[in-house]
């Protein structure tokens, strides 16, 4: 559970005493030909909103690692009182840089370093664990998983590690047969992805993807073979709400709370520039799953299991 | 004209008695003194002539010829002449002598004439015939004149008639003439204005005048009676039998009023006013006995003998209300229960006028001289009172007319009491029915609705058709039509029952087909449990009740549509593509059969969909069968139409038959649905950690909502509910928020199991976070579905 910033009102009119009165906002663009995503922007929007709530200005860097000028120039510079860094790899060297030379920051995302700062993040190994949880308690039990792309997930983003983790792990506990699956963030590798599960189980009739990207090929894969969603196929996602939505039927899905996550990591900033004294916090968010048209319960693929037979009853009076 | 009477050897008037002798050839033999006084011949003037020269012209007598050869006595007139010339009219009688051989020898013939008496005598009955009280009249057929009497001819000239008048009696002369029967005419002629009467009525005989002697019919005799007064009493009679066919022909009032008064203008009178007790009017048992004076009455009828269609003479409008002081006519008939006979020379009439000054403008315009007020009274209760009044050149009234008058009251009364009566039995029914329909449906958010209830025509009485829109928990809405079969009281009676026991099932959430199940054994029970009803009920029906029914179940979340029928015609819609189709459902049993089973069928509706509830008083008609009358609903309801209301008019008007035979309920519904901004849903897994991402999530979801202020308690809720499902239920494990007229909170899982509570009470061991749940929010209840449970708890929306 979130914990609540003290009383934001306080904090509105005045400020912190002295310094810029600037944020820095450290966030790579992760789109094709490096744009932001509409996912980003809303984080974007969300630190920018609350900031100016508690009487921040937002310097916006596209710095992905800490060698980027533009990462020098606001951190070393002093152009900003601290940064909430974004997208972070499991080893980053701007959280490393950071830490070192004790300039503020606040993570969205974590890794091994991030403890020392202030964090949210996202329980992504509890979304995929909880997504399997739900397919398995609508009676599916051949779940497969279907992960962003493989240099995402080589170049170590964590959710593509910990989502991962986390599938494995409560398919484990359900004594399922795990079966992950990455995939490139476009249209045709959703298509092409469906083709691969059904090659190698016919018999699964559900997946859990945290690829939203993918997810309007996926459907189209599922209808290229016949299977109609939700009556004979179940999708279960990790996804922002505009994806969710605008697919039919719209995903079931784990939403990521970009606004509340952006909410709590200025939150998180103002806390620690106001008392840097205090033990840094950390929030874990574990969204629900939002239960929209895309899963239902389950229906086993014709031919694929042994039809129940009624037993012989030989009478012999 | 005289007559002698064969064998009685006397005439009526016969003085002088003469005797002739004469022989058998006719030749006078012997003339006696009084032959001579008789004819002033003398006996040697005649003696040895043929007796036959003493007639008068060549006129034999009667039969002489015959007579004179005969031997037997003859008797007859005959004309003779006197010495002098002039006439005498004579009797013969002849007595014929006989010899041996019986031959007449002669004969004795006495000659008896009539004298100056006589003479007298017949211009007596000339002077009676002229002085007759009643009018008499000879017509001669051959000269076609008439000799008329002095009344007669004093009536022919006051009785200055119309051509058609006189033809006819000419007409009814002519036919007596040839056919020689006597016959009665009958005529009215309406008196002048300044005549005691208004009609004079005369009945005349009329007969054929035959000439005795050859019996040829030489003229018609009439004599004309007055029968004015049986005229005038036969047409109080025709009146009076006209009322009991004219007056109370319907249930109504005004109308049993209204045939008052157009049935004695102008007979009557020339203007009549109906005044009734307000009481009576809003269908009020009025006080027994009569009413005091000073008493305010509403003008309910009037009619005027005036040319044209208003009643000029009126001083008070229809509905109107007049005060009657008490010394008015009207007043004191209301007063003394009895009749008023009025006119201009009453001091009290005069007054009544005086103070009032419409009536007095009137009074002047018209001059009401001859007033007669009667009290409607029937069944010893006053009810009002009716005025005749004759104005202008008419005669005044009479005490007969008085009694005419009083008689019209009377049928008039009991006319108006009965349809006061069945006005107050029908309102109360039409009250009771009403009563157990609903008034203003609740408000909901899942659908739109309008309705229409319309009873059957006056004939049948109230019916027992209805219908219902229940809300129920996570913003659905149960639909409900209905129809008792039958009518009257038994069938509203029945109607209420039914619905309040669709009510009470509806809230406990059962699904449509189990709903109409447990209705079923309802109806069942009630049709066994006869004891309620005994043969001398006025609406004694058999124990059996037939009643139809559907109940659907709207749910604007998923906006699937669950519905059942037990044998009520099924519903249906208009898609928002302008398409409509009659919803294909199974139609189950009547309910009261009992065992059948019941089926759903669910239809997932575009939001906007239109779906029309009726019953089958709007869709069967004499000159069509149900399969048409739905199809003419579906037409009807695809004409594109601005609101639900004007839909629901346009269907009535379109398939209601001018007479509804049976009560037509109509139920049409708009539905809504609930988007992604109005509710969300969360699958929960069946881990007690899971408690606090419900509440986190919940809470977030207010926050995008806007109702951050119902955090505090939804968290509570949610954890408490949460929580009680994962220790108790099974998965999947649910949780929705919905966002509508108030926030609701449902938790679901696939356990059957309920809490039993329905409301938690203090010493309850179990049940305490329910029991919290419920102080907390303004509801809570749970509700079985096909996959398990939902328990849901409602708050209100934070103000603002």
């Amino acid at each position: 559970m979130a914990e609540r910033s003290e009383d934001v009102t306080a904090r509105r009119t005045g400020g912190p005493a002295g310094g810029t009165h600037l944020l820095g906002l450290l966030y790579p663009p992760a789109g094709r030909q490096r744009t932001y995503t509409t996912m980003q922007l809303a984080f974007v929007g969300g630190v920018a909103e609350t900031a100016a709530v508690h009487g921040y200005d937002l310097l916006l860097s596209p710095a992905g690692s800490c060698t980027d000028p533009s990462f020098r120039r606001m951190v070393g510079g002093r152009l900003v009182d601290g940064v909430i860094v974004m997208e972070i790899r499991r080893e980053d060297d701007r959280v490393g840089y950071l830490a070192d030379c004790g300039f503020p920051f606040v993570a969205i995302g974590r890794n091994h370093g991030t403890d020392a700062a202030g964090w949210v993040d996202l329980d992504f190994a509890g979304l995929a664990g909880g997504c399997v949880q739900h397919l398995a308690d609508l009676g599916h039990s051949r779940i497969a998983f279907v992960n962003r792309s493989e240099e995402l997930f080589d170049s170590g983003y964590g959710f593509a590690r910990l989502g991962d983790e986390g599938y494995t792990e409560a398919m484990k506990r359900l004594l399922l047969t795990p079966r992950a699956y990455l995939c490139g963030d476009d249209l045709a590798s959703g298509e092409e992805v469906v083709e691969r599960i059904l090659r190698d189980d016919p018999a699964t009739t559900s997946l859990v993807t945290q690829n939203e990207a993918a997810l309007e090929g996926i459907y189209r894969g599922l209808t290229r073979h016949g299977r109609s969603v939700p009556r004979d196929f179940s999708v279960v996602g990790v996804a922002a709400s505009p994806w969710a939505e605008q697919v039919t039927p719209p995903l079931t899905a784990a939403e990521i709370p970009a606004k509340e996550m952006s909410r709590v990591a200025v939150e998180l900033m103002v806390r620690r520039l106001t008392t840097p004294e205090e033990r840094p916090r950390h929030v874990l968010l574990k969204p629900l799953i939002t239960l929209r048209a895309s899963t239902g319960r389950c229906r086993p693929v014709p031919g694929s299991e042994p039809e129940p037979e009624f037993p012989d009853f030989d009478l012999d009076f | 004209m005289a007559t002698y009477a064969q064998g009685s050897g006397h005439s009526g008037w016969s003085t002088d008695v003469a005797t002739v002798t004469l022989g058998p050839d006719g030749i006078v033999t012997g003339w006696s003194a009084g032959a001579r006084r008789l004819l002033g011949h003398r006996a040697p003037e005649v003696v040895g002539r043929a007796a036959a020269g003493l007639l008068l012209g060549r006129e034999a007598p009667e039969a002489s010829g015959l007579a004179l050869l005969g031997s037997e006595e003859w008797s007859g007139t005959a004309a003779l002449r006197h010495r002098d010339g002039h006439r005498v009219d004579v009797t013969l009688h002849a007595h014929p002598s006989l010899d041996r051989d019986g031959r007449p020898q002669g004969f004795v013939v006495t000659v008896a004439a009539s004298s100056a008496a006589s003479d007298r005598d017949r211009r007596m009955v000339e002077w009676a015939f002229d002085q007759a009280s009643v009018g008499l009249s000879a017509h001669s057929t051959a000269s076609g004149s008439w000799h008329l009497n002095a009344a007669a001819a004093e009536e022919d000239a006051a009785g200055a008639e119309g051509d058609d008048g006189e033809e006819g009696f000419l007409r009814c002369v002519r036919r007596v003439a040839e056919e020689g029967r006597p016959t009665r005419y009958e005529r009215v002629v309406p008196e002048p204005a300044s005549a005691p009467v208004r009609h004079r009525a005369w009945v005349i005989e009329l007969w054929p005048v035959r000439d005795p002697a050859t019996g040829e019919v030489v003229g018609v005799g009439t004599a004309a009676f007055d029968s004015s007064e049986q005229h005038s009493a036969r047409e109080r009679l025709a009146l009076l039998q006209e009322a009991g066919a004219c007056v109370g022909t319907t249930l109504n009032v005004t109308r049993t009023a209204q045939e008052l008064a157009d049935l004695a203008v102008p007979r009557l009178a020339d203007f009549v006013s109906v005044d009734l007790l307000d009481s009576v009017l809003r269908g009020e048992e009025p006080v027994p006995g009569p009413v005091d004076a000073a008493v305010a009455l509403r003008r309910v009828a009037h009619q005027s003998a005036a040319e044209g269609t208003g009643v000029p003479e009126a001083a008070i409008d229809l509905g109107g209300v007049d005060t009657y002081p008490p010394f008015a006519p009207p007043a004191r008939a209301l007063a003394g229960g009895r009749p008023v006979l009025t006119g201009a020379g009453d001091p009290d009439f005069a007054r009544w006028i005086a103070g009032h000054e419409e009536r007095t403008a009137r009074n002047e315009e018209y001059g009401f001289h001859s007033v007669m007020a009667t009290p409607l009274r029937a069944r010893g209760i006053t009810l009002g009172v009716a005025v005749f009044a004759r104005i202008g050149d008419s005669p005044p009234f009479e005490p007969d007319d008085l009694i005419l008058a009083e008689e019209l009251a009377g049928r008039t009364a009991v006319g108006v009491d009965n349809a006061r009566r069945y006005t107050r039995e029908r309102t109360n029914a039409l009250t009771l029915q009403r009563s157990l329909l609903p008034r203003d449906l609740p408000r909901q958010a899942a659908v739109e609705v309008a309705y229409r209830y319309l009873p059957a025509g006056s004939g049948a009485g109230v019916g027992g058709d209805w219908f219902d829109v229940v809300p129920l928990s996570g913003t659905r809405v149960g639909l409900v039509v209905g129809d008792v079969v039958g009518h009257g009281i038994h069938a509203s009676a029945t109607m209420g029952r039914l619905r309040t026991a669709v009510r009470t099932l509806a809230d406990v959430d059962l699904p449509p087909d189990e709903l109409l199940t447990h209705l079923d054994d309802l109806v069942v029970h009630l049709s066994s449990d006869k004891e309620d009803i005994t043969e001398d009920e006025p609406y004694f029906l058999s124990g059996e009740i037939g009643a139809t029914c559907l109940y659907a179940v709207y749910d604007p979340v998923s906006r699937v549509c669950t519905v059942a029928s037990a044998g009520h015609i099924p519903p249906a819609v208009l898609f928002p593509d302008g398409t409509v189709e009659l919803v294909r459902l199974t139609p189950g049993p009547l309910l009261g059969v009992g065992g059948l089973p019941f089926e759903t069928t669910e239809l997932e509706l575009p939001e906007g969909s239109l779906l029309a509830f009726c019953t089958d008083g709007l869709i069967e008609a004499r000159d069509r069968d149900v399969g048409l009358g739905l199809d003419r609903l579906c037409e009807a309801l695809s004409r594109p139409v601005p609101s639900l209301d004007v839909t629901c008019d346009a269907i009535l008007k379109a398939l209601l038959p001018d007479s509804p035979a049976d009560d037509v309920a109509l139920l049409l519904v708009r539905t809504r649905a609930l988007h992604a901004d109005q509710v969300a849903a969360w699958s929960l897994p069946s881990d007690p950690s899971v408690v606090a991402d419900a509440r986190a999530q919940v809470s977030r979801q207010l926050a995008v909502w806007g109702l951050e202020e119902a955090a505090f308690v939804t968290e509570l809720v949610v954890s408490e509910l949460v929580t009680n499902a994962i220790r108790y239920g099974a998965v999947p494990i649910g949780l929705r928020l919905i966002r509508d007229r108030t926030l609701i909170c449902e938790v679901s899982d696939a356990s059957n199991t309920a809490p039993h509570l329905r409301r938690a009470r203090t010493y309850d061991e179990g049940g305490r976070g329910l029991h919290m749940v419920a102080q907390l929010t303004q509801g809570w209840g749970t509700r079985q579905s096909p996959l398990g449970k939902t328990i849901w708890a409602e708050q209100p929306l934070p103000a603002g």
